[in-house]
């Protein structure tokens, strides 16, 4: 098919006003006469609250309100994704070195932090769970209190939930080879570059919130049930957040503020500092074991997984995150037995929630980095081994899921050309590969409007977050493909839900194929009525508007719905509405010496569909690859024995650099056109970072023989790989 | 960030007078990249923060006199490695000096702060140690000067007196031939702390210093006479027998950036890469005396 504005690199929209720092992000909204909150902490990872002396605070000049577990009386409202866990505020015990114990509110933010500095919090230090083994150990105490966790058979115990999902039998499948890993993925900051900023705003009966996030339509929801308002009362305003990466689809702290800004009838702003952010929210860690069999020929015959994932004390959206995360746990190949067992454990650390991959990348490395040393041992190319396992497009994989949806054979031959996979290398370099796929959504409710305008222009309104993944850009496209509208004459709005009509979620690759599903349609809707009103058929736009329009003002209204139904009986409530695969290679240099490593190329290639944006879509790719090179090499939450976080912040906690970027970085995808988005589009937004540290893990066991199952990958643990290597040959 | 008094002296008696009257309530302002973390953060509190900025009698340059290089105590490093007297001599200071921070931290801090901080990670310490650097520090009683060697008394903590100041970094120039270099070890490429940090100055008669950041609460120097690190005729064995005799003064700990182990391992590492570099300009030296 040949389109107009589809399929073409035109800018984004915004973009301009992003790198000029005209761009108003949630920590920019002003509101007249607002409070500030400062949080008040315990310096470990679970104490008993003895008593918090609240006069010295109150006696600092603007200090207005000293707020505390002890001025909430029960049954105590507690608020969560998945299960409603969560208190607004510390009852009686923090849960995780950062649990605040306090919010100190005052006229300014030097007046909140002296009154922070001026609480005194007598507090017993307790024992606490912050490992895996930890929190399997019966002897530990329990993170949650039974009593808050209803009939759930793991009541009395530290796991929250288990899940077993598998086909075939692993016990029987014949093997020519077998082999048994145990891997660890690390603890992740999804540090976004923007600082988590949150107001609340009563006035009169409707409670404003401003924050920066990616599910309006859910926090809109927790707060009418807090306050005990309609939805029609709560409005939330979320401007494009500087990057969220899952980390922002749930609340954090604005329940507790829009609680105290109800209380005192006035705004109340918090804004946290980086370091605070590593107490917000973090990325699942899991260690995964896996015995695999391989037939002589390079074919999988099983898996037997065993995963255990360390949640934090509370559940936000993890359940579903390991959920989902181990369901295609056995990656995008054709497997006639898998097994599949999967804990979530919770423990006094850093609550997780979503980051891009969701639970995949913890699964990938483990599946991925086995078909690795499978075809060593089988000596058989690792490229050639993925090609003998994908499923060919119409194929089944899943048994009860879609079949194989794409060409993923041209995907790894895309890879592969473009990392020069069978070209000759130089010495102490490496070359990798990995797949990931990943379920998207399951289900689905976009609601969005098309508004033509007299003169021809047109606004588009609908509830998706723009968080830098382009959404803005594309839906003008959409809407500029259908009605001929250019795109510098369509206004898109979003991030208020008084405005917007219901958008499910930004979340899962989803909203080009959903939200861009109803923009499409709302199009369309557009256009009939455009159709309708034209006299011969083959008036343009501007006759017919002129013809409605040109006595008595007005505009065209049109409304797109994009649904998808949850499937009672199927293991994750619904089919995925595509598969997101991807093929990462990259080719790296180890320093035996140091442990370094030195990225010379990496290549993301994936299945789009159809790219509508491909400017867009390597800019996902691009800032996906830095994203999974600080996974692969550099970043880990590090808390110590008593659970305490040791590196919270810029210093500590490494992000890559330009510097650290690859020495050649590239993009290229399959486009088929055979998704369902429109225009046969697929989603992309999170392929890029699935496999990137499988890859980069493969690709050091290449350069150096050795290899190494956890990450990341820093020069000291690849390094200490290469001394016990050394001492054992 | 807690409230704080500012003062900003036009010269060094206004300024001496103020740290005189504010003493180690006082702290001192210049490029501000360590200080304004620390007060951000929480982590210092202080009554006045004194800038020395427009106080004329503090140089802001690099200035090259009969037998020393003088390093003005409100030059910034970006300009220090700059220049064209450090630039020649110093190549080990150049090389550190490059690394510190971002381009935007080296545009804004100087070489002084980075000593008066007193991190023992900083940068430029280690080769300004090698090169036996000098300390000048003047207060409303005088002025001394203190060998850079012994600065340092813990991490954060110098010799320096409340009511001191630092007037002027002096390196002395070289005698005859020598050759120096840096390396360290980081996390990440850009913009990162040592791990660990080492700087090897090798001169013409022989003797070898290297100083070691990041291994022990201050910096660590270490000299050696036998001539084994001067002579590019010597095996990489013997090489190796001397540089282990002087790292083994280094008292490398285990924290979040580091194991002890990877420390000591590196110090090795990067010591072989410092003397090998720094045995090669040696030689270039040599030659060009010739």
């Amino acid at each position: 098919m040949s389109y107009s504005v589809i399929g073409s690199s035109v800018n984004r929209v915004g973009g301009r006003d992003r790198v000029t720092g005209r761009q108003v992000y949630s920590a920019d909204v002003s509101v007249a006469g607002t409070l500030h909150a400062k949080l008040v902490r315990v310096p470990c990872a679970r104490a008993r609250i003895v008593s918090i002396d609240k006069t010295g605070a109150l006696g600092v000049p603007g200090v207005r309100m000293v707020f505390s577990g002890e001025d909430l009386e029960p049954p105590y409202f507690r608020y969560g994704p998945v299960f409603a866990d969560k208190p607004i505020i510390a009852i009686g015990e923090t849960k995780y070195d950062g649990d605040p114990v306090a919010v100190v509110v005052a006229e300014t933010v030097d007046a909140a932090e002296a009154g922070a500095r001026a609480v005194e919090v007598q507090y017993e230090e307790l024992p606490a769970v912050v490992t895996i083994d930890q929190a399997l150990d019966p002897g530990m105490p329990l993170v949650q209190d039974p009593d808050t966790r209803g009939d759930s058979p793991f009541r009395d115990t530290n796991t929250l939930k288990e899940w077993r999902f598998g086909w075939g039998d692993v016990e029987t499948a014949s093997a020519d080879l077998v082999i048994e890993n145990e891997y660890s993925f690390p603890m992740i900051s999804q540090f976004a570059m923007e600082p988590f900023a949150f107001t609340a705003a009563p006035d009169h009966d409707v409670m404003t919130i401003y924050t920066s996030i990616q599910i309006p339509t859910k926090m809109q929801k927790t707060i009418a049930d807090l306050l005990g308002k309609p939805l029609s009362k709560v409005r939330v305003v979320a401007p494009d957040p500087g990057g969220a990466f899952g980390g922002k689809q749930h609340p954090k702290f604005e329940p507790v503020l829009a609680y105290i800004a109800e209380k005192l009838q006035r705004p109340v702003r918090l804004e946290l500092t980086l370091a605070e952010s590593f107490y917000a929210v973090r990325r699942t860690s899991a260690r995964v074991r896996v015995r695999s069999g391989f037939t002589r020929d390079g074919k999988v015959a099983f898996h037997d997984v065993n995963a255990d994932w360390l949640i934090g004390a509370y559940a936000d959206i993890t359940p579903r995150i390991v959920e989902k995360g181990s369901y295609a746990g056995g990656g995008p190949y054709v497997i006639p037995a898998v097994r599949i067992l999967s804990r979530a454990l919770l423990s006094h650390t850093t609550p997780p929630s979503a980051f891009r991959g969701f639970g995949v990348p913890q699964m990938n490395l483990a599946i991925e980095s086995q078909l690795d040393i499978a075809a060593k041992k089988l000596n058989i190319d690792p490229m050639e081994m993925r090609l003998r396992n994908i499923p060919r497009k119409g194929q089944n994989f899943l048994p009860d899921d879609p079949a194989c949806d794409g060409h993923w054979d041209q995907v790894i031959a895309r890879a592969a050309e473009n990392i020069g996979w069978n070209t000759p290398k130089e010495s102490n370099r490496g070359r990798g590969m990995a797949l990931g796929i990943k379920m998207s959504a399951t289900t689905a409710a976009s609601y969005s409007v098309v508004r033509l305008h007299a003169d021809g222009s047109a606004t588009l309104l609908c509830g998706t977050s723009d968080m830098g993944q382009g959404a803005r850009t594309v839906y003008a496209q959409i809407v500029s493909e259908e009605l001929g509208v250019p795109i510098e004459r369509i206004h898109v709005v979003m991030g208020d839900t008084s405005t917007v009509p219901f958008d499910l979620q930004t979340t899962a690759s989803r909203s080009t194929v959903y939200m861009g599903r109803a923009v499409y349609a709302a199009s369309q809707d557009v256009k009939r009525q455009l159709q309708e009103a034209s006299s011969q058929g083959s008036d343009s736009n501007e006759e017919i508007l002129k013809s409605l329009f040109g006595k008595v003002s007005g505009e065209i209204i049109g409304v797109g719905t994009a649904r998808a139904e949850k499937r009672d009986g199927h293991p994750l409530g619904g089919h995925t509405a595509f598969y997101e695969l991807v093929c990462t290679a990259v080719e790296i240099e180890v320093d035996r010496e140091t442990g370094g490593v030195t990225i010379h190329k990496l290549v993301t290639a994936g299945d789009v569909g159809k790219a509508l944006n491909p400017q867009h879509v390597h800019m996902q790719d691009d800032g996906a690859a830095v994203m999974g090179i600080g996974h692969a090499l550099m970043e880990h939450l590090i808390y110590d024995e008593r659970g305490r976080l040791r590196n919270a912040g810029a210093l500590d906690y490494r992000i890559p650099t330009t510097k650290d970027t690859p020495g050649k970085m590239v993009s290229v995808f399959v486009e088929n056109e055979d998704g369902p988005g429109p225009y046969g589009a697929k989603g992309c937004a999170e392929s890029g970072l699935l496999a990137i540290g499988t890859a980069i893990a493969n690709a050091v066991a290449d350069a150096t023989g050795v290899r190494i199952r956890e990450l990341p990958l820093t020069p000291e643990t690849i390094w200490s790989a290469l001394q016990e290597a050394g001492d054992r040959s | 960030m807690q409230s704080f008094k500012y003062a900003r002296p036009e010269s060094l008696p206004e300024l001496l007078e103020l740290l005189e009257k504010f003493r180690d309530r006082a702290r001192l302002i210049s490029g501000g990249t360590d200080l304004l973390v620390k007060l951000q953060h929480g982590n210092l509190a202080v009554e006045v923060v004194i800038d020395i900025k427009r106080v004329a009698e503090l140089s802001d340059r690099v200035v090259t006199t009969n037998g020393w290089v003088s390093i003005g105590p409100r030059a910034v490093i970006g300009r220090v490695v700059r220049h064209p007297g450090i630039e020649s001599a110093y190549p080990a200071l150049v090389e550190a000096g490059r690394i510190v921070g971002s381009v935007q931290i080296r545009n804004r801090a100087t070489v002084a702060g980075n000593i008066c901080t007193a991190s023992p990670a900083a940068d430029t310490v280690p080769p300004l140690c090698a090169y036996d650097a000098r300390i000048r520090l003047v207060s409303t009683e005088g002025s001394r000067e203190v060998p850079l060697r012994s600065f340092f008394v813990g991490p954060g903590k110098t010799v320096i007196a409340p009511n001191e100041v630092l007037a002027e970094i002096r390196v002395p120039a070289p005698h005859g031939a020598m050759g120096s270099s840096f390396d360290r070890i980081t996390r990440r490429r850009g913009v990162d702390l040592a791990t660990i940090n080492i700087a090897g100055v090798l001169h013409d008669n022989g003797t070898a210093v290297f100083a070691f950041g990041a291994v022990a609460p201050t910096v660590v120097v270490a000299e050696e006479t036998s001539g084994d690190l001067c002579d590019p005729t010597v095996s990489a064995d013997r090489v190796d027998e001397v540089l282990k005799t002087l790292l083994a003064t280094a008292r490398p700990i285990s924290d979040v950036r580091s194991s002890k182990e990877y420390r000591e391992a590196m110090l090795l590492v990067a010591a072989r890469r410092v003397q090998r570099t720094a045995l090669e300009r040696l030689t270039q030296a040599r030659g060009g005396r010739e």
